[in-house]
């Protein structure tokens, strides 16, 4: 799998808004996402401010990357970055935390994969010293 | 907009829709230009309002409406430059009702067209590098077969109706001579369960193609059309739009979109309910989006999408007369000048100038336009507008 993947695009961290913290985490092993100090809630994608409020009094907090599968789809034809990965389980899965996250799952027949289930975050290696959030069933 | 009858839509052109045309927005905004000048009857120089769509084609331009003016030989006192994309059309014509109404100018042309089959050169930046390109959702076909997954867990989907409303299209693109060459011949059910599957469960025949293309509408006021020697004229009565439907939530019901909560808005304007909606010409970049906006505009409650698309007659005879140049699925989506697809083909209908597809007393239309695929949701603009003769 790995000589699979050598070729996958590495994002560049904090082209549109700082990001370094999502980056360090995966790094880790640890899915960090943007925390609203106000108001208890997490968001994702990043934002400038509060998607809640409007503040930019926002954190970054480590959540536990389990969740529930919300909507899932397997792509099926070619594009960029997709060599080597057809047919690619995608799904929208919400955490428990209470936000949602789009993200490949890995591990398991694409046909098989549910609204409904139950997974946790794993990671993908884009390269050497980069990995990406990814899930598992459980 | 309110539903005083003091603007028009005096007149529309078209291009025909094109694969890899070789040519550029700005020829193919010209040749909408000159069509619309000669339909109208009406000198280039009594045109003092200008809206223009973002096309993906010369979006590295940020002056691209105004290098259009030039391009055109235009001076307009008032320059609208629209980004909601498939809804810069229906917006374009209420932003130019309100332009007319505060003075600003008196003559519009709403002008859309680009050519992303022949040069895309789109780059929406922002998250999607490190966000939504790494786990593979390049495209809009992954996030609709994310949303229609959920559609389908939530309410049932059957694939026949959304067949059906793609058969139903492509029959009335057979009729309309600006629809992609390669779309004019008939498909069945048969042709649409065998079509392959891009992004679970949405198949090819689903989706729409990127192709080449212009539409140009003509707005102004009523008295200002009649001066000008115009008798032809539909008046927009209602127009509704929203953008980032429940932005503030981390976790919405995607099945929700904008369309549930504009369509009140639009039938209040108009004083008209779904049962007195002589046609309907929704934007069509997927047959769910479509299926949706029947529910969503009330033709049928929530959830009952599959079974109103199987029960009812959709052709140009029917009873809710659907798309019926084609939509952009059989005609070709012209790009980001998509929404003035759907829109042009309603104004034709209500010029009674549908040829061989003419609705019978096409005395109003709803239209729909949709405007980008943000990030694991629905869509980003939802906009409509009501036509009435």
């Amino acid at each position: 799998m790995a000589e699979e993947k050598a070729g996958r695009p590495v994002p560049k961290p904090s082209t549109y808004v700082d990001t370094q913290a999502f980056w360090d985490g995966a790094k880790q092993g640890k899915l960090v996402l943007q925390y609203c100090k106000d108001t208890g809630r997490f968001q994702h994608y990043p934002r400038p401010v509060s998607i809640f409020t409007g503040s930019r009094n926002l954190e970054w907090r480590e959540v536990s990357g389990k969740g529930t599968i919300y909507a899932c789809t397997v792509i099926r034809v070619p594009g960029p970055g997709l060599d080597g990965r057809l047919p690619l389980s995608v799904a929208t899965v919400e955490l428990d935390e209470g936000v949602r996250i789009l993200g490949n799952v890995l591990g398991s027949d694409p046909d098989k994969v549910a609204i409904g289930q139950r997974v946790e975050v794993t990671w993908d290696q884009l390269s050497n010293d980069v990995q990406y959030p990814a899930f598992k069933l459980v | 907009m309110s539903s005083k009858r003091d603007i028009v839509i005096a007149g529309y052109s078209e291009t025909a829709i094109e694969y890899k045309s070789g040519r550029s927005a700005y020829d193919l905004g010209g040749e909408a230009l000159a069509k619309l000048l000669a339909a109208t009857g009406i000198e280039k120089d009594a045109i003092d309002g200008l809206a223009v769509t973002a096309p993906l084609s010369e979006c590295p331009n940020p002056f691209f409406a105004v290098y259009m003016t030039e391009a055109l030989g235009l001076t307009p006192t008032w320059l609208n430059y629209g980004g909601t994309g498939g809804c810069s059309a229906t917006g374009g014509v209420a932003r130019a009702a309100s332009a007319i109404r505060d003075g600003l100018c008196e003559v519009v042309v709403v002008l859309s067209a680009d050519a992303p089959s022949t040069s895309w050169r789109a780059n929406y930046g922002a998250y999607r590098g490190e966000f939504q390109d790494p786990p593979g959702v390049q495209g809009p076909p992954a996030t609709f077969g994310l949303l229609m997954s959920r559609y389908k867990h939530q309410y049932g989907l059957n694939s026949d109706a959304l067949g059906k409303i793609a058969i139903t299209q492509r029959n009335h693109a057979l009729h309309n001579d600006n629809a992609y060459a390669k779309f004019k011949t008939p498909i069945t059910m048969d042709d649409y369960n065998k079509s392959r599957i891009i992004a679970d469960p949405l198949r090819l025949l689903d989706c729409v193609m990127f192709c080449d293309g212009a539409n140009a509408f003509l707005v102004t006021s009523e008295a200002k059309a009649k001066s000008l020697g115009i008798s032809k004229m539909v008046y927009p009565t209602a127009y509704a739009e929203i953008t980032n439907v429940n932005g503030n939530q981390s976790c919405p019901d995607i099945t929700e979109t904008g369309f549930s909560k504009i369509a009140p808005k639009l039938y209040k304007q108009s004083g008209l309910a779904a049962k007195d909606i002589k046609m309907f010409q929704p934007y069509d970049d997927f047959t769910i989006a479509v299926m949706m906006k029947f529910e969503d505009f009330g033709f049928c409650k929530r959830g009952q999408g599959s079974d109103f698309t199987l029960d009812t007659d959709l052709s140009f005879k029917g009873t809710l007369p659907l798309n019926t140049g084609g939509g952009q699925i059989s005609a070709g989506q012209p790009g980001l000048a998509s929404g003035g697809l759907n829109l042009a083909e309603a104004v034709r209908q209500m010029f009674g100038e549908g040829g061989g597809r003419q609705v019978a007393n096409p005395t109003n239309a709803l239209i729909t336009g949709i405007g980008v695929i943000p990030y694991a949701r629905n869509w980003g603009t939802s906009a409509a507008m009501i036509l009435e003769a």
